[in-house]
């Protein structure tokens, strides 16, 4: 019966006040990116004055940028399967792989590079299928379905030439496009030479936001938080949690592997352990930093980003004004622990409410 | 309203639901025996029970989110399979479920429209049209005269019976044909459940969504439905006319409910001829 036909009726019942608690968490919950920014913005300042004026060179940001490009990349997907209630720990393998098999495919039979990158992007995504489905129809946990996944694939991408590093052609206008060349010393910011250094993070900036707009604006957004926030009561109500996990699969496994794909054609060399075993955990680190719930049902693509570019500083920017890597591992792990803390703090405030 | 209000249920009205001999068993647990109801047009049907005697199971199976083992389901005249609740919702069945599947993490608003959304045209791109979505959100559950802090607040953050009340109105909004409700007054306040059986109240007087509703103050099965079936260890143990029967005899048989011969011991009794 739609609203017009009947006759609209007096209000009934009171307006429930929030409670602080409650406005506290709805200001909490709406201003997580802006949150995540503060904390950026006061590790660049931070760093900028311990660096005297080195952190925000154009040089030192092409360094952090491209980090936050690569990492944000694969942060923002582990967002999307985080709100499902998944996670994929194979996404440092597909990293890997899917460059691999570009540069291998360009120097054995002469495959240009555009069409390599879209062999990459369907192994991504027929992995993050894989991936998807394994854990959905065989109710396989997600952690463990892709631990085998990632150890499957890294056993793969070693074993095809010996662990060996392909030097990858440069062709054009394939690389003026997904990335080219690092920062040198000598190039002005705004040069050909200079801009083009940055690629890969404003590819991470425009695909991030399409997610976003994906996420916060579209039914399949709608739908994905749907599915990590209440599996049983969305199921019920018609929405399809298995397809939703399993397309959330898909983008993760696409992205990496571009995330990976632009990582190679910036240094033009395909190498075997590109993924190091680090760049999934930190690219979880980054989600959770950057607003994400363990839990399911709430996450952001865009604080994933700043996560990503937090991470990306606290590497760098630590051992530029001087500590030892090492010892910026130990930061970064602190930095880690307390944004899952606090992350678990707030998850615990959020379904307090819940019946 | 009263029930004297509303004339009585016209013997000719068409059958629009009919479930034939459903058994559902979950692994070792059998919860449901060769179970057969049928569903008038525009009638509001009881279906009462012990706990776990079945009757979520039931509506779930009619609503496409189980699937039957042995069993049929004629709706409309015509024999339907529900593989998922997708299905069932677009055959105008509507079920608000014990649990009420509203999505914490969600608005009121898009809780309400979860999986009929409204959309709009945004270069090429098919984007939710939130603004159209808040709006009628707001229009019709002030229509249903339910109130609630705002439609914009996850459902996270309102409190049980206003969550109730949300889920009941998202049921009757997409003008459903059949509209199963399970336990839909739990967590109501009395003038919240008078206000829910007014809504169904309303319904019954239209005659045009036939209703079935599963709740356990026989009161309230009194005010506002035609027929009552009761579900015992998962059979239908009782089929009878509100009209022909009194609350007293229903309590009756109901507490006699230790076995079926029991059962139909004590029916025979309070009226013979009444299975
Ligand atoms: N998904 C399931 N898996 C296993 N057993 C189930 C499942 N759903 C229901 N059951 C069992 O089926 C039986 C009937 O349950 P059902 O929920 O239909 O009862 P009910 O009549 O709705 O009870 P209540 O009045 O408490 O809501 C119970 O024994 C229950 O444990
Ligand atoms: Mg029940």
């Amino acid at each position: 019966m739609p609203p017009t036909e009947t006759k609209p009726a007096k209000k009934t019942g009171v307006k429930v006040p929030h409670t602080m608690t409650e406005r506290l968490l709805i200001l909490l919950s709406r201003y997580r990116e802006a949150s995540i920014a503060v904390v950026a913005i006061v590790l660049v300042i931070y760093f900028q004055f311990g660096s005297d004026g080195g952190f925000l060179s154009p040089q030192f940001m092409s360094v952090v940028l491209r980090d936050t490009g690569r990492l944000g990349l694969i942060a923002a997907a582990e967002v999307m399967l985080m709100i499902t209630g998944e996670i994929d720990l194979s996404l440092s393998a597909i990293f890997s792989i899917a460059p691999y098999v570009m540069a291998l495919l360009s120097v054995t039979y002469g495959v240009p590079l555009a069409v390599g990158a879209l062999i990459g992007v369907l192994i991504g995504i027929l992995v993050g299928a894989i991936n998807g489905i394994i854990t959905v129809r065989f109710k396989v946990p997600s952690l463990i379905t892709t631990v085998g996944m990632l150890f499957f694939l890294q056993g793969i991408v070693v074993s095809i030439y010996n662990s060996q590093p392909i030097v990858a052609p440069v062709e054009q206008p394939f690389n003026a496009i997904f990335g080219q060349s690092l920062y040198q010393p000598s190039d002005a910011l705004l040069s050909w030479h200079g801009i083009t250094a940055f690629t890969p993070f404003l590819w991470a900036a425009v695909l991030v936001l399409v997610l976003a707009l994906v996420l916060n604006r579209t039914t399949f957004g709608l739908h994905t938080i749907a599915t990590g926030s209440n599996i049983i009561g969305a199921r019920e109500i018609g929405v399809r949690t298995d397809r939703m996990k399993i397309y959330n699969f898909m983008i993760a496994g696409g992205f990496a592997a571009f995330a990976g794909i632009i990582n190679t054609a910036q240094f033009t060399s395909a190498d075997p352990q590109a993924g190091s075993p680090f760049l999934t955990p930190q690219a979880i680190a980054a989600a959770v930093i950057g607003g994400t719930s363990l839990l399911g049902g709430s996450g952001t693509v865009i604080g994933a980003l700043i996560g990503a570019f937090v991470v990306a500083s606290l590497n760098n920017g630590l051992v530029m004004i001087g500590a030892q890597a090492t010892v910026s591992d130990i930061y970064l792990g602190a930095a880690i622990i307390a944004a899952m803390i606090l992350s678990i703090q707030v998850d615990r405030l959020r379904t307090r409410r819940r019946v | 309203m009263n029930t004297q209000d509303i004339p009585p249920l016209s013997k000719d009205s068409p059958v629009v639901l009919e479930m034939s001999n459903i058994s559902k068993s979950f692994g070792a647990v059998t919860a449901l025996v060769d179970v057969s109801i049928k569903l008038r047009q525009g009638e509001v049907l009881a279906l009462v029970g012990d706990n776990g005697a079945g009757k979520s199971t039931l509506i779930k199976i009619l609503s496409g989110f189980h699937q039957p083992d042995t069993g049929t389901i004629v709706s409309q005249g015509k024999e339907v399979r529900f593989a998922s609740p997708r299905d069932a919702r677009a055959q105008g069945i509507e079920t608000v479920y014990q649990d009420l599947a509203l999505i914490g993490d969600l608005s009121v608003f898009h809780n309400m429209f979860l999986g009929r959304e409204y959309h709009k045209r945004f270069l090429g791109l098919n984007l939710l049209d939130n603004r159209k979505m808040r709006e009628q959100a707001q229009l019709y559950l002030d229509t249903l005269g339910i109130s609630i802090p705002s439609v914009n607040s996850t459902v996270d953050l309102l409190s049980g019976g206003q969550r109730q009340c949300i889920a009941v109105a998202r049921s009757i909004y997409s003008s459903p044909k059949i509209l199963v409700l399970d336990e839909p007054l739990a967590a109501l306040g009395v003038r919240e459940s008078a206000h829910v059986l007014g809504l169904i109240q309303n319904l019954r007087q239209q005659r045009q969504v036939s209703v079935i509703l599963i709740v356990h103050n026989y009161n309230q099965i009194f005010e506002v439905c035609d027929r009552i079936n009761f579900l015992h260890s998962g059979e239908v143990a009782l089929d009878a006319s509100t009209a022909d029967t009194s609350e007293e005899e229903l309590i009756r048989i109901v507490k006699s409910g230790l076995g079926r011969k029991a059962i139909d011991a004590a029916a025979a009794e309070v009226r013979p001829g009444l299975v």
